[in-house]
């Protein structure tokens, strides 16, 4: 039972790392970002080579910066020229941004499953409870948490997140108080990025690499960030802890159930509060 | 009479085109659809073409709810897979006649689109996108789990049955009658869609779609017109969806993929979705692309992003509202 | 049967703590045109929601020739022959002009757009998409909207907005003559007194949600409450 509850949380924790970065990225820019699922993709792609070289912990940091750059180059290049345009036009661009990636992943690195080493330092189980639990499972939990703290009290406590939260409430009005939207959104979609990679490379040891394996957990955050309300921070912590619960409860009780709640939540929350958030602002 | 006529003159622009050009046009595309098996050269070419047909259909599908609804959709393959399937697993199970199964197939979808569409037409724009998106990938969940349905992930092939309405089934996998076959249907359908737009309900569905709110205070219920909208365009989808597994004899999960209703959704845009026509030539566009850049097929989901981008950023009203403007242009008005 | 057309009895309405109508009544006679005003914040568009039911009132009823019509929702009170306008232009920009008059009269039997048309002078315009033509044409065509079929009642939320003074006064004109000659009774929500006091018969004042005042403009123009909450010394 209890082993359960941490599985939950940690799927919760990697839908986190997800959801916050789509929740970062729309809230400066309005972009909904399709290509979220694929920039995690990769970020767990990059890790995995130099993970198999030897060097696990290199493979998560160079990962994590190279996911980093990805994103202020999409944010330079692509997220500022679509200020002026409806949001589904920042969805389709987007989707198609995915669909290059995608191509990009499977011509580097092949359709083939690729297994994903564990550090050798979070090898091994520990008991809790009396049942064994790999240790790795609670590094997820801890990253997961680190950042969920580390980025309130950056939000809440410095002037970029003061300036960050102002910005997601009315980017025009704050671009009019002086303050340069478009190198915070660079800091902010950058950070959003890198999260997705810091994501994939967690989450790699624990699901297998393939070119599909963005589309599964892009689809659950956006049920996250749905669910959590488009925009809210705490909602996607709160919501991403409520899935990954639903998730693996799901999947050893009721395996129907697992499969179809999360949809049926969304379309629930949606039905209730259709302007509530993505619509009333499209 | 002059006068009449010079009244009609210095109205401005945009009288849509009379019903008679309209029969006149669907007639001629309906002759020119008999004729190709004959222009067509080859079996591959006619298959290929046909395949073209089905995609045309469910990106018609797709358009029309932006179109009429002003709704992107990211979902729209579960009609498409709902009406493959319950074909394929009716026939294949045997557990009515063949023309019942069509029936059924036909008629669950729009069923289940309609009931949809009363619930998530009040949803909007992203929003829509993600839900449609999340709707569509639990049924291939589900389709992808249930192994007794139809085989689960690895899809199931069924043998078509003798006869259906008296004609000889097997003819529906010859690739020659497949194509006149599903380019009769798809002429059909743009026909009738556009007789939907300009009759009085798709004249409200596009009023609730402009100004929703206005449209309730006008004295209409904006509730209904929107979900028969979802209904039709899921009817579409269904007729995709069955002749694709007819012709090939199998149904898989793929059919219900979110990959699925993204690619249509990308011929509707490319080809223009504030166009009737313009999804289908979309597809027609991208089939040629496909065809034209067979050695790079590996690359074949990276170049329609690429499209997709370029399209959406520089012609927001697709190819065929960039021909519209060059026309317009080349003559001048 | 009151002899009014149109009804609000202890009509309330709260927003959070702030009460944006505070047991409010007002009866509007066949073929008045009565003006409603009052300083931002007075109550007036939500007076116009609750009647029209885009918002509902808490306690008190609304009556249409006398028949309670506060449970039906607003198609059926534009079925039953009260039409709105709204603060901000409120139009089908994709559709032509001629489209979204056709679909505003398809609601009422019997309606005829030729009349609306040619009356506002939007015949001209007929095959053009709203969202293309000027904003003065926009707003004689959100009114062309609210009186095709010539509703019984019809609440307008300042119709003028954003229009010159040349162009309000045009428009009230307009308005006054095709309530005379349609008999259409009025309730109109305006910032501009000028147009007020051109047209009106009887005027209400709200202030803080409030009834504050009713009578015959000349009435309104010297009572000393209006004159010191709303008015000033201009008037």
């Amino acid at each position: 039972m209890l082993i359960q509850i941490l599985n939950g949380i940690v799927y919760g924790g990697l839908l986190y790392l997800l959801a916050v970065g789509l929740v970062l990225i729309f809230g400066l820019r309005e972009v909904v970002n399709f290509a979220h699922g694929a920039l995690f993709m990769i970020g767990a792609y990059i890790g995995f080579s130099i993970a198999a070289m030897g060097y696990w912990w290199s493979g998560l940091l160079v990962s994590v910066f190279a996911m980093a750059l990805v994103g202020c180059a999409l944010d330079a290049a692509v997220f500022s020229t679509l200020r002026k345009h409806d949001h589904i036009v920042t969805v389709l661009v987007t989707f198609g941004i995915l669909l290059i990636l995608e191509t990009v992943v499977t011509k580097v690195w092949g359709k083939a499953y690729l297994t994903y080493p564990v550090p050798p330092l979070l090898a091994g189980t520990v008991s809790i409870g009396g049942s064994p639990f790999p240790i790795y499972r609670l590094f997820v939990i801890a990253v997961s948490v680190a950042v969920a703290v580390s980025l309130s009290l950056w939000l809440r406590y410095t002037r970029t997140g003061l300036y960050i939260r102002a910005a997601s409430t009315d980017a025009r009005v704050t671009s009019m108080q002086g303050i340069n939207v478009d190198r915070l959104s660079l800091i902010v979609v950058g950070l959003g990025t890198a999260l997705a990679g810091l994501s994939g490379v967690v989450a790699g040891p624990l699901l297998s690499l393939s070119p599909t394996m963005g589309n599964y957990i892009l689809i659950d955050s956006f049920i996250v960030v749905v669910i959590g309300g488009l925009g809210s921070f705490a909602g996607a912590f709160i919501a991403a802890l409520l899935i990954g619960q639903i998730h693996n409860f799901g999947a050893v009780y009721l395996p129907w159930a697992a499969t179809v709640l999360p949809f049926m939540l969304m379309v629930g929350i949606l039905i209730w509060r259709p302007t509530g958030f993505a619509g009333s602002r499209t | 009479m002059t006068t009449l006529i010079e009244a009609r003159a210095a109205k401005p622009r945009r009288k849509p085109v009379g019903h008679a050009m309209l029969i006149g046009g669907a007639v001629a595309a309906l002759a020119v659809g008999a004729a190709l098996p004959w222009i067509v050269p080859t079996k591959i070419a006619m298959s290929l073409l046909a395949q073209a047909m089905f995609d045309a259909l469910l990106a018609t599908s797709v358009g029309f709810l932006i179109l009429q609804n002003g709704r992107t959709s990211f979902g729209q393959a579960a009609f498409f897979g709902l009406g493959g399937y319950t074909i394929g697993v009716l026939v294949a199970r045997q557990w009515v006649a063949p023309e019942l199964a069509l029936l059924a197939a036909l008629i669950l979808p729009t069923a289940v689109a309609f009931l949809l569409g009363l619930v998530i037409s009040r949803i909007t724009g992203v929003a829509h996108a993600m839900l449609t998106l999340a709707v569509g990938q639990a049924f291939y969940e589900v389709v992808f789990r249930w192994r007794e349905l139809a085989k689960g992930d690895d899809g199931m092939s069924f043998d078509l049955p003798a006869r259906v309405f008296g004609f000889s089934a097997r003819k529906l996998q010859d690739p020659a009658f497949m194509l006149v076959l599903s380019w009769t249907i798809l002429v059909l359908v743009l026909v009738g869609l556009v007789l939907f737009t300009r009759s009085r309900v798709g004249q409200v569905a596009a009023a609730i779609r402009d100004n929703e709110e206005r449209a309730r205070f006008l004295g209409y219920s904006t509730v209904m017109p929107p979900a028969l909208v979802y209904a039709i365009a899921a009817f579409i989808a269904a007729t995709a969806g069955i002749l694709q597994a007819c012709y090939n004899g199998y149904i898989a999960p793929q059919m219900f993929h979110w990959s699925t209703s993204g690619f249509a959704l990308i011929m509707a845009i490319i080809g223009g979705a504030k166009f009737i026509f313009g999804p289908a030539i979309g597809a027609i566009v991208l089939f040629y692309i496909k065809d034209f850049a067979g050695q790079f097929a590996e690359y074949w989901p990276a170049i329609v992003g690429g499209i997709l981008v370029v399209v959406t950023l520089t012609m927001p009203r697709g190819v065929v509202g960039l021909a519209l403007l060059l026309w317009r242009r080349g003559t001048g008005r | 049967m009151t002899g009014h057309v149109i009804e609000g009895i202890g009509l309330s309405r709260r927003y959070g703590g702030f009460a944006a109508l505070d047991n409010v009544d007002i009866a509007v006679k066949q073929g008045e045109i009565r003006g409603l005003i009052g300083p931002n914040g007075a109550g007036k568009s939500t007076l116009i929601d609750v009647l029209s039911g885009r918002a509902a009132t808490r306690g008190g009823k609304v009556l249409l020739n006398g028949e309670d019509i506060s449970a039906l929702t607003p198609q059926e009170r534009r079925r039953r022959g009260m039409a709105r306008s709204f603060q901000r232009t409120n139009i089908f920009p994709d559709l032509t002009v001629e489209q979204q008059l056709l679909v505003a009269a398809w609601a009422v039997p019997g309606a005829d757009i030729a009349e609306v048309m040619d009356e506002l002078r939007l015949t001209e315009l007929a095959d053009i998409p709203a969202g293309e033509i000027s904003y003065g044409d926009q707003r004689r065509l959100d009114l062309a909207l609210a009186l095709v079929g010539r509703p019984a009642v019809l609440l307008l939320d300042e119709p003028a907005a954003g229009l010159t003074m040349e162009e309000s006064l045009g428009l009230a004109r307009i308005l006054r003559d095709l309530a005379n000659r349609w008999k259409v009774t009025v309730l109109l929500v305006e910032h501009d007194m000028q147009v007020v006091f051109s047209i009106c018969d009887r005027i209400t004042v709200l202030h803080l949600g409030r009834s504050l005042s009713e009578g015959t403009c000349a009435e309104i123009r010297v009572d000393p409450t209006v004159i010191a909450a709303y008015l000033g010394t201009e008037a």
